[in-house]
């Protein structure tokens, strides 16, 4: 299990299924294995990476989409990354595994997958930290342990290193303030912020260059889906602390946890003996509830983006041995479908004006949800939504707000599309309003 | 056995100055002008008459640079051992080229008789009793037409002793040690093989006509060609004025027992153009293996792959999309793992060796058996095998990451074609336009090399996998 190098490459051909081989990838295994998934599907995918790490790896993402490279206005993104802590070995292999499984499928032509790539573009980072990974796996077997490799080749856990924004919200919650896109004058706090590592510059990068609506981030050392907010509002260890949209990050982390065995099994006893998963419930849990984390990518996400992310821990054990690499695929590729399906739920559509130019960056603001969303550069929005009726209003600086009122199923999404109307055609109207009236009066009054 | 190592020697010095390459290009050697007039001196009787005999024999393979041929490989390598031993012409007097064995420099005209006598020199005394009637071996290696006989000789000459020796081990050895020691490629050592054989072939097939009369002969020669003991052959001194004199009675002894490698060959020269197959000595014993009553059509599916398998590396070869010395590495990888398949078979199922020696390939065989497409996938995998093993920047042996790199490339890469193939068929969308699909590959691959997502390398093999497409 893990063992060196060699070792690894030796079993390389030890387990495999349709071009998916169950073993651990390091660092030019990995992009070896994504090259493949493009050589195979050259139509529906691309390879780029975000960055590179502090030793300078690249950080690779390989995109999946009809229309690889291209937005496509009205298509979602949806983003999965893996093994942010290098030691958490499972999700890094999990995407890869999904890379070459969603190519395969496709190409067999699976209905759920092909409509899936044709209506979504979904970006898979396998790992947010190459640099842990090489760390991590170069540890002798048994020695593989909770913290070896966990952060990044400067010692820095990605997952606190975020911006904490969720200490904002809690601010303006109390006394007023906006309620998504904290992160004012983004790029520059982010160029000049020296205590960031290279590997969270270039994620915030990514998630502020792409209008992602759905994601996932994937680590190791326990088993539940994990929601916003991770960070406790009265600042305690352990409180749930519920963001505006509770209820369908719930029901996002069931779609995953359902689909995952081991996980949603509520007879499951927890990874240690000792450990406190009372706040477990099928299989998900409020992050907060669980333990406080502060500066957390999950929680950067929703506060600074219209990105909704929920964390997954895939395994008691954060390096498990390669020998079981297949089976942590077959627990969770339903729960991976299953989570990228999600995306197409609520409300979505364009925002326009009256000659029919998109919006960009206008308001969609649901009643009762005390968190908006923008639209995208097309005037594209997406709004995930628990099936209910609801009240969404569009608005833009300059422009009229337009209400409208929709009754959500549970999927597919319900298209709603608005247009605006600018404050100076209002005005012109008005203005040929008002000259019709005087126009009507002089002719009765005879001036 | 001195024959042989004589004989090996000639070629081995004829071949050392070529280029390293194993699938010379088509046309290439054809540029050659005939080395036949840079003759100065008259040439000994006894040469010009070997090379009336060797004439006789060249007429079976007639210079051709069709690249389609199956024998284009064989036919090449003569032309390139022409073109050789030309360039080498000007530079040494027969008698002179004694000294070194390992010396590079080749007079043309003087080649057989010089390389015979080094040979001998240089052949192991234990085996000594033949080794002087090397030396006056006449070997002709030109002809007026220019045409390539010298290579054609060669072979004769060794096909002679190793009909005389009765041993193709030894040959096996000399061809091993000369690879051991750098002076002939693996391709070279094969294309020697191949010829050996044919002339082999011939010898037998014309001792048996005509010895008839013979009781041994022609039996002792379909005997041992189903598989019989060896025994002991004639005085070489007999067998090599027979070859050159055409006076081989006395020389094709009763036995034409051959080795089992021997009796393969040329059990498969009969059946149709199977020279090339011979490079694969572990293959041969795989079919040899196979029941020819019981199982004619699973051998002949063996061999229509190993052919078109064989064609296939010589294409790429000659498009350049591999290197020769890939080719050969690729070759050579095969027939390994025939051998390691075979050897795991028949260790898991003693008694019955037939239809399982194949493993591996097996699989594919019957699917290939229905499709081209399938075989060209086994090809294209086992290219990847081929790849691999020449870009080796890890020295961990066959079945490691390097070879699995490319080898997962090319399966991809086939897979891509496939579908783009069939998804075409069935939505008609846009028309499948694979030189679209190459240039698409071209950019995208230097932009990934830009972005540090492909090495160069990797890059340049994607690329030209596709060119051969």
């Amino acid at each position: 299990p893990g063992a060196p190098a060699a070792g690894m490459r030796r079993r390389r051909r030890l387990q495999q299924e349709d071009g998916i081989s169950f073993e651990y990838h390091r660092y030019p295994e990995l992009r070896e294995a994504l090259v493949s998934v493009w050589l195979q599907c050259t139509a529906i995918s691309r390879i780029y990476t975000v960055g590179r790490s502090f030793e300078g790896r690249e950080l690779l993402v390989i995109e999946l989409s009809d229309n690889p490279g291209v937005h496509e206005p009205g298509e979602p993104e949806f983003k999965y990354i893996g093994n942010m802590h290098g030691n958490e070995a499972v999700g890094r292999e999990l995407l890869i595994f999904l890379a070459q499984y969603l190519c395969n499928e496709y190409q067999k032509g699976n209905e759920t997958i092909v409509k899936l790539i044709h209506n979504t573009r979904i970006h898979i980072m396998p790992s947010l930290n190459p640099d842990g990974f090489e760390k991590a796996a170069s540890q002798p077997g048994e020695l593989k342990d909770w913290f070896v490799g966990r952060s990044n080749a400067q010692g820095i856990d990605l997952n606190r290193n975020f911006p904490d924004l969720d200490r904002i919200v809690y601010v303006n919650e109390k006394e007023g303030g906006p309620n998504n896109h904290l992160l004012k004058n983004l790029k520059k706090i982010v160029d000049q912020n020296t205590k960031l590592a290279p590997e969270t510059k270039a994620v915030i990068h990514w998630i502020m260059d792409i209008p992602f609506v759905l994601s996932a981030n994937l680590h190791g050392g326990d088993l539940v889906a994990n929601y916003p907010y991770d960070e406790t509002r009265s600042g305690s260890a352990h409180e749930y602390s519920s963001c505006p949209d509770d209820a369908i990050f719930q029901s996002l982390a069931r779609a995953y946890s359902a689909f995952n065995p081991p996980m949603s099994d509520p007879n499951r006893p927890p990874c240690r003996k000792n450990d406190d998963d009372s706040s477990f419930i099928d299989g998900t849990t409020n992050g907060a509830a669980w333990y406080s984390v502060p500066g957390g990518m999950q929680d950067f996400n929703y506060l600074s983006s219209n990105c909704f992310e929920i964390t997954v821990e895939l395994s008691c054990e954060k390096f498990p041995p390669e020998e079981t690499l297949k089976s942590y695929w077959e627990d969770n590729k339903n729960s991976l479908i299953s989570y990228l399906e999600q995306i197409h739920r609520g409300v979505k559509g364009f925002v326009r004006d009256l000659q029919g130019n998109p919006i960009a960056n206008a308001s969609i603001s649901v009643e009762g949800i005390d968190h908006d969303v923008t639209s995208a550069k097309d005037g594209d929005y997406w709004r995930l939504l628990v099936p209910g009726n609801y009240k969404l209003t569009a608005s833009a600086p300059g422009y009229l707000a337009i209400t409208k009122k929709v009754a959500v199923p549970y999927s597919p999404a319900i298209g709603v599309d608005f247009e605006l109307e600018s404050f100076s055609e209002r005005k012109e109207e008005e203005k040929e309003e008002l000259m019709e009236w005087w126009k009507m009066m002089s002719e009765t009054l005879n001036f | 056995m001195g024959f042989l190592w004589t004989g090996t020697w000639i070629l081995v010095l004829v071949l050392q100055s070529s280029p390293v390459q194993a699938f010379p290009k088509p046309g290439g050697s054809q540029d050659k002008p005939l080395h036949n007039s840079e003759l100065s001196a008259e040439r000994p009787l006894n040469e010009q008459i070997a090379e009336a005999e060797a004439d006789k024999i060249k007429k079976t393979y007639p210079p051709e640079n069709n690249p389609g041929e199956s024998n284009y490989s064989f036919v090449d390598n003569l032309n390139l051992l022409k073109a050789i031993t030309e360039k080498e012409n000007i530079e040494k007097e027969r008698q002179s080229i004694r000294s070194s064995p390992y010396d590079n420099k080749l007079n043309v005209e003087d080649v057989d008789s010089t390389k015979n006598r080094r040979l001998t020199d240089d052949y192991d005394s234990t085996k000594s009793g033949l080794n002087h009637k090397l030396q006056d071996d006449p070997d002709g290696l030109h002809q007026l037409d220019g045409t390539p006989l010298t290579a054609e000789d060669i072979v004769q000459k060794i096909a002679t002793r190793i009909y005389e020796e009765n041993d193709r081990g030894v040959f096996d050895k000399i061809v091993s040690k000369l690879l051991n020691l750098g002076l002939i490629t693996e391709s070279q050592a094969h294309t020697l093989e191949d010829e050996v054989a044919e002339v082999l072939q011939k010898l037998i097939s014309k001792e048996a006509n005509t010895y008839e009369e013979e009781p041994n002969k022609p039996t002792s020669v379909t005997e041992s060609r189903a598989g019989k003991i060896p025994e002991k052959v004639t005085p070489m001194a007999a067998i090599q004025d027979g070859l050159t004199n055409g006076q081989n009675d006395e020389t094709v002894s009763n036995t034409l027992t051959l080795t089992n490698g021997l009796e393969r060959r040329t059990k498969i020269y009969n059946e149709d153009n199977f020279e090339e197959l011979q490079y694969f000595p572990n293959f041969y014993a795989l079919l040899k293996s196979i029941d020819s009553e019981k199982e004619a059509k699973e051998k002949e599916t063996l061999i229509t792959i190993m052919k078109t398998l064989i064609d296939f590396v010589k294409m790429m070869v000659k498009y350049g999309t591999i290197s020769p010395e890939e080719g050969v590495s690729y070759l050579e990888n095969l027939d390994e793992t025939i051998a390691l398949q075979t050897k795991s078979k028949l260790e898991k199922n003693v008694t019955d060796n037939k239809s399982k020696l194949f493993p591996a390939p097996s699989e594919k065989s019957h699917e290939e058996t229905d499709s081209t497409k399938e075989e060209a996938a086994k090809m294209e995998k086992e290219y990847g095998t081929l790849k691999d093993s020449t870009k080796d920047d890890n020295p961990r042996g066959k079945t490691d990451a390097p070879k699995g790199k490319t080898e997962a490339y090319l399966e991809a890469i086939r897979k891509n074609i496939e579908w783009l193939k069939k998804h075409n068929k069935k939505g008609n969308k846009e028309d499948y336009d694979l030189s679209k699909m190459r240039d698409f590959i071209n950019q995208q691959a230097d932009v990934y090399v830009e972005k540090g997502i492909l090495d160069k390398e990797e890059a340049d093999a994607i690329k030209r996998i596709y060119s051969s497409l």
